[in-house]
């Protein structure tokens, strides 16, 4: 072999081989791979042209990562595939709930990136830790599966169900996550990466302080509506009894006119969720509308409209109310 | 395949999530970033197997060379056994994000041999799975975007920039085909929910998934309605054993599982304190079937299908808790298949490598 080096063959990436015999096998693997029997070669096919062997393979070559050339049995070179020089661009942009005290019993986060992220490789990247800084160990959910949404730039961080819901073993023997008065921190490392591979621009944290447990169903009954004035693009208003989850009010909350078709505009949710805006796209009308409640939207603890989280069958407060949507009429002024 | 209402085309997978084999060889593969369920004819030319096991050491070193990449950019998230030749498929993902790969690699029960499976010009066929809003449905969600994405709404003096695109999803962490209708497991990255959609195969142009909503009922006193994490159907499909995300293992008939209803299934077994379900199989033994639980605390957990029936409703949270089971001294075991009647298949991680073993049912 007189020649390796990366190469292109009809539009392809490829290794070429200088000065190989037709008859002399040639196999890429990569570099890491140990010694052991049996080892299948790098799929890929193999173009023999007078004196010279083009690897084209069937998966692309890994940026940054080596691959030896093994021709006749004998390893005759090491490539290492180039990464092109890319900078860290992506960063967290979001971590919700933003309300700083959060219910004993808080189910979920939400971590928001500002593109794509890898998946798979949440469980070394994302943690709770105490006010000492150290790892909340068995805090999470242990998930293989990992929640993220289509974009892969939204990721749902759960807290283990099993010791926030009572009669359950891991509650009875271990109890809650959190202890009410104690403070900890969500912390995302800058060494997560990006769906390109590159880790973000720095990491991010937020931090919570424990409040007390919520085990009721939400209530829109204590809501309070700011009623906007006809005529005018002046926001509706609505203020919550309490915090509710971030990801659920995006789309649980909608506003409909007296036909019961939607009113197009902008949503914002407050900071601390603890309210929302609607501003309409065209002026108000001075007619009956309404504020229309999907029963799935859930407070920081997961209780909904119809049924609380955690249920306790001899409480008759808890009983589930039928889950169909709420509706609060507003009529601008 | 006529039959089963495949057409020829690209199995476009944006992630491989988990797989089962249904009818004549079909294979189902849930793509938890399109939303979609694929059934693939993978057309196995392996000749019909007999009762031999079968075990393959280091097999993430194996596909890791085979995608020629580093044994860390490659996720192996599923196995399944065809049912005829015993060949053992691999649900892959190499490399991260846009730049990855997802590969669906057969290793040859013979010879320990690995190719991937052709997913361009195959039969296959594709139903929807997603929870978010159809594209006619005015719910979509509604978010203040960052940069340039999104349509701009001028209001007054202000400019509010906002994005119209579904964020929810509906992670797959099981399925299972029962006498045509494929059962599946979802995890929502919103409500939490507890549902089991059945979705009839072949797939029709009207399919509506039933999602069956199921609650079960903690030691007589708490109700919960979280999501299934792993399942298995037994007794010729009649029952499921389902194990949630909170870890009581709950039996239901699948002849209660009456769309639009209220499931409530009876809590047969807890896990212990800590401790996840991974995967379920069933498996013949003595005449009597039993079930094999894969959880992250113990070793494999079996359970006998007779014990589940006698069990009743859990009413203590304390231990021992639910029915008798043996736990084997067999660690590490994330994946479980069927591999023929004799042997179960594992996917088991031992020193850092990842490793397919047999387990002979006589000796569980």
């Amino acid at each position: 072999v007189t020649r390796v080096f990366w190469s292109h063959r009809d539009g392809e990436d490829c290794l070429r081989i200088e000065g190989v015999g037709e008859s002399v096998t040639v196999e890429v693997r990569p570099y890491s791979a140990p010694a052991i029997e049996g080892l299948p070669s790098m799929a890929g096919r193999l173009v023999r042209d007078d004196g010279s062997a083009d690897f084209v393979p069937r998966f692309a070559f890994a940026e940054g990562t080596p691959y030896s050339v093994v021709v006749g049995g004998v390893d005759v070179a090491v490539l290492t595939r180039p990464r092109p020089d890319v900078q860290a661009t992506t960063e967290v942009i979001g971590i919700f709930p933003t309300s700083t005290e959060v219910p004993r019993n808080l189910l979920r986060l939400y971590i928001w990136f500002s593109a794509q992220m890898s998946e798979g490789y949440v469980a070394d990247h994302v943690r709770i830790v105490d006010v000492g800084g150290h790892e909340m160990v068995g805090v999470l959910l242990p998930s293989e599966h990992e929640l993220w949404d289509g974009g892969r730039r939204r990721l749902t961080v759960l807290l283990d169900p099993a010791r926030i819901k009572r009669g359950l073993v891991s509650h009875h023997e271990v109890g809650y996550p959190l202890a009410p008065g104690t403070s900890f921190r969500l912390v995302v490392d800058d060494t997560f990466c990006d769906a390109r591979g590159i880790p973000l621009r720095g990491g991010a944290e937020r931090h919570y302080e424990v409040g007390a447990l919520e085990r009721r169903r939400v209530e829109p009954d204590r809501w309070a509506l700011t009623v906007p004035s006809s005529h005018t693009k002046e926001a509706l208003s609505v203020a919550f009894e309490r915090p509710l989850d971030h990801g659920l009010l995006t789309r649980c909350l909608r506003v409909t006119d007296r036909g019961g078709q939607l009113v197009d505009g902008a949503p914002e949710v407050a900071p601390e969720e603890r309210s929302w805006r609607f501003t309409p796209r065209e002026p108000w009308v001075a007619r009956p509308h309404a504020l229309v409640i999907d029963p799935l939207l859930e407070d920081l603890a997961g209780n909904s409209l119809s049924r609380v989280f955690d249920r306790d069958l001899t409480d008759a407060e808890d009983e589930p109310v039928e889950p169909v949507p709420r509706t609060i009429e507003f009529c601008p002024r | 395949m006529s039959e089963y209402g495949l057409g020829v085309g690209t199995v476009d997978i944006r992630s491989a999530g988990p797989i089962a084999f249904g009818p004549a060889g079909i294979l189902f593969l849930a793509d938890n970033i399109s939303a979609k369920i694929f059934a693939v004819d993978v057309a196995d030319p392996g000749p019909d197997a007999g009762s031999e096991p079968f075990d393959l050491e280091n097999v993430d070193l194996r596909v890791a060379a085979f995608l020629g990449s580093e044994t860390d950019d490659v996720v192996i998230s599923d196995l399944a056994v065809h049912p005829r030749s015993h060949n053992v498929y691999l649900s892959v993902q190499r490399g991260r994000g846009d730049g990855g790969r997802q590969v669906l690699v057969r290793v040859d029960s013979l010879d320990g041999s690995i190719v991937d499976v052709p997913l361009v010009d195959v039969p296959h066929a594709e139903v929807t799975i997603a929870d978010a809003p159809a594209p006619d449905d005015d719910r979509v969600d509604i978010t203040l975007p960052q940069g340039t994405e999104g349509e701009e709404l001028h209001i007054g003096e202000r400019t509010i920039r906002i994005l119209r695109q579904p964020v929810r999803t509906s992670t797959v962490t099981d399925l299972a085909y029962v006498e045509g209708a494929l059962l599946v497991a979802g995890l929502s990255n919103e409500e939490f929910s507890s549902k089991l959609r059945r979705i009839p195969f072949p797939f029709s142009d009207d399919v509506r998934a039933n999602n069956l909503e199921i609650f079960h009922v903690s030691h007589g006193k708490w109700e919960t309605a979280a999501p299934i994490r792993t399942f298995v159907p037994y007794d010729g499909g009649r029952s499921i054993l389902a194990s949630y995300t909170c870890t009581p293992v709950v039996h239901f008939s699948l002849a209660d599982l009456t769309p639009g209803t209220k499931v409530v299934g009876r809590t047969v077994a807890e896990l212990g304190a800590m401790n996840q379900p991974l995967d379920m199989v069933s498996f013949t033994q003595g005449g009597e079937e039993h079930l094999l639980v894969a959880n992250s605390a113990h070793g494999l957990i079996k359970i006998a299908c007779r014990d589940i029936d006698r069990q009743a409703p859990l009413t203590e949270p304390s231990e021992p808790v639910g029915v008798p089971r043996e736990t084997e001294d067999l660690q590490g075991i994330t994946r479980l298949a069927n591999l023929g009647a004799n042997h179960v298949l594992a996917l088991q991680a031992n020193d850092g490598r990842l490793h397919l073993r047999a387990l002979k049912t006589a000796s569980l």
